[in-house]
């Protein structure tokens, strides 16, 4: 009547809690989880090789396309690299707008990391409030660059245009009521018995593990390990910013719930303290029409709110396309951590683990 | 590891085996261009790259003088009014602010004790646009890497990133692999690189950097390069029947069939050719400019 042999189960790859089309093929003994393999691939577009046949202006609108829900992020390292590569001075206004718009991505990626994560769990009415508040940010981006979503916000050498006049007004409304919703996120959260349940010492990664794994971001934060690519190599303006890098010791779901909650405080202030100390000046540094490489071959890497998004590029002389164009995907390394986590947990619990580790398959497979 | 099972794109002259096989190599329209350069950044090479073209310039000052003595001479001798003097022409200076990263001596003591290390297993070592940058043999790779993780003035705890370069167009390699490395406790990066000739399969990282597991798979995915000690040496992006390797120099960008000229050969104007008769099929006349 009853059979003890292990089953083989698929999770997707058209599964709502797997935030994209991830396939994650499952050998369960009961409900405990025995064998665990992601597969991926079904988004991938082969971004690098068509940012290869494009000019380096060009690429900018692949990588609004990679992870879709961070999309300034990946600008702002895509930007970085190219300036590396041809040794651009970005001016300092631009600097600054730039680390402004990018936490103000981070809170945005955040949030709905929040809302996704928390409906995956249960949690049905974090998700609106969440998502009230990312409509604050998306309208900025459309204040800022015309587009909510692919913003192509940058631009090689600083911005295309200045703030538009009147943001200011936006952020500081979005300011004066930000710390009051986090505190409704975590009235609905922190304490709730279901939620604890649902996270606690769920889908533990070691620090040991998650560095051999090459996992960054908040996963690598909650384990207890203060590695902040803001604060360990800085770029933009994050060098003149004062704030924390938030860690946890517990490494589960639960710490990466705090860590992530920590670290949108932090992001206010940096949003804040930009606003403050904002300079005057140009915002786009001289450059040619044509940008054309000398031999060189950089690897920038940004936090991006996923962890360290890398691009790598190589430069081919007196062309106008990059010869090579790599872009470490956050996602597609932390990723590898998932059968880790996953493996002797119970299959209810892979949703959390593949919901805690904030996957982008857009980026996973670019 | 046997040699078999390496795909050979340029060299299968059979016919696809099946519909849904992609052959891009037999393609009969298709003449795929590679590039010609080969952009393997090298303080050797950029050392004898500006040597070289100093003696040029020497060398055309040089003659430039002598011509103007020669009609110097001449117009003396003819009696008319001497030449004007020869000028050194001076690069021009450019109107923006780039600031072009040339390679640059190692002073970094990262790479100082990799080489009194490794000593002649290190192929070079240079710095550029604040980068360091170790070339090892591609046999010594894994000691090189085991130097890295475990060596306690190094310390390199994560592999970053990994990831491969297709040069069709050099000669004794075709690939450059690429490891970057970081040291969380010293915040510092470190690029490692090996140069791999076609069908040579490195030492796979896994065993000293787990992280590599996915990219060594993404690598052979798309450049076909494979990793002796691999645990799951199999196709990551792509699928498992996938024919070539997409971020190969000689694949298309774009599909078999209607469009089989890419963008980067597209020199003679043949995309516009065929978009011409296009929209002569469909009777739209594209020349004819628009009325106001």
């Amino acid at each position: 009547m009853f059979k003890n042999e292990e089953m083989e189960v698929n999770l997707g790859p058209q599964h709502p809690s797997t935030h994209g089309v991830l396939r994650v093929k499952l050998r369960l003994d009961g409900e405990t989880i025995t064998h665990c393999r992601p597969m991926i691939g079904y988004l991938h577009r082969g971004v690098e090789k068509i940012c290869e046949n494009q000019t380096f202006f060009q690429g900018q609108v692949w990588t609004d396309r990679m992870d879709y829900c961070s999309a300034v992020a990946n600008n702002l390292g895509w930007a970085e690299a190219n300036e590396k590569l041809f040794g651009i001075t970005v001016p300092r206004r631009a600097q600054y707008i730039r680390t402004m718009l990018n936490e103000f991505n981070r809170l945005a990626s955040h949030l709905i990391w929040l809302a996704t994560h928390a409906l995956d769990i249960g949690a049905m009415t974090v998700f609106l409030y969440a998502f009230r508040e990312r409509e604050d940010i998306l309208d900025m981006n459309e204040a800022f660059c015309g587009s909510r979503l692919t913003t192509t916000a940058f631009r090689i050498g600083g911005l295309r245009e200045d703030l538009p006049p009147g943001f200011e007004k936006l952020v500081t409304k979005f300011l004066a009521k930000f710390p009051s919703c986090l505190e409704e996120y975590e009235n609905l959260l922190s304490e709730n018995r279901i939620w604890k349940k649902r996270t606690v010492g769920v889908a533990k990664l070691s620090a040991e593990d998650a560095i051999a794994l090459g996992v960054t971001g908040p996963v690598l934060r909650a384990a207890g390990v203060p590695y902040d690519i803001r604060k360990a190599f800085p770029y933009a303006a994050y060098a003149e910013m004062d704030f924390e890098v938030p860690t946890k010791t517990e490494a589960d779901t639960y710490a990466r719930y705090l860590v992530r909650m920590e670290e949108m405080r932090q992001s206010a202030r940096i949003i804040q303290q930009c606003m403050d100390g904002m300079p005057e000046g140009p915002v786009m540094a001289k450059l040619p029409k044509i940008l054309r490489a000398e031999v060189n071959e950089v690897y920038h890497a940004t936090e991006a709110p996923k962890g360290e998004i890398g691009y790598y590029l190589v430069g081919e002389k007196g062309s106008g396309n990059p010869y090579r164009f790599h872009v470490r995907a956050p996602g597609f390394i932390n990723l590898q951590a998932l059968p880790k986590m996953a493996e002797g947990g119970l299959i209810a619990d892979i949703v959390a683990a593949i919901g805690t580790l904030d996957i982008v398959l857009g980026e996973i497979d670019r | 590891m046997s040699d078999e099972t390496l795909p050979q794109p340029s060299e299968t002259p059979e016919a696809p085996a099946g519909p849904y096989v992609y052959d891009y190599a037999a393609s009969p329209q298709r003449q795929i261009v590679l590039p010609k350069t080969v952009p393997l950044p090298s303080l050797v090479t950029y050392v004898a790259e500006v040597k070289a073209a100093a003696e040029a310039d020497e060398a055309k000052w040089q003659k430039q003088q002598a011509d103007f003595e020669v009609a110097k001479a001449k117009a003396e001798a003819e009696g008319k009014d001497a030449p004007k003097p020869p000028v050194r022409a001076v690069p021009r200076k450019d109107d923006n602010d780039l600031k072009t990263p040339w390679p640059q001596e190692a002073q970094d003591p990262d790479l100082l004790h990799l080489q009194d290390c490794l000593g002649g297993k290190v192929e070079e070592i240079f710095e550029q646009a604040g980068e360091l940058t170790c070339q090892v043999s591609k046999e010594s790779l894994l000691e090189a890497l085991m130097l890295c993780r475990q060596d306690a003035e190094l310390n390199y705890e994560m592999l970053a990133d990994q990831t491969a370069t297709h040069y069709p167009a050099a000669t004794g390699f075709a690939f450059s692999v690429v490891y970057h490395l970081t040291s969380i406790s010293r915040r510092k990066r470190l690029r490692l690189r090996i140069l791999v000739p076609e069908g040579f399969a490195p030492e796979s990282a896994v065993a000293v950097y787990p992280s590599a597991n996915w990219m060594e798979r993404e690598i052979y995915d798309m450049l076909g390069i494979r990793f002796v000690n691999h645990p799951d040496m199999t196709r990551i992006l792509c699928p498992e029947d996938w024919e070539g390797h997409p971020l190969r120099k000689d694949y298309p960008v774009v599909g078999w069939g209607q469009r089989d000229i890419s963008f980067r050969e597209d020199r003679g104007g043949r995309l516009e050719m065929i978009a011409m008769q296009k929209a002569g099929q469909l009777g739209i006349n594209l020349k004819q400019p628009k009325a106001e």
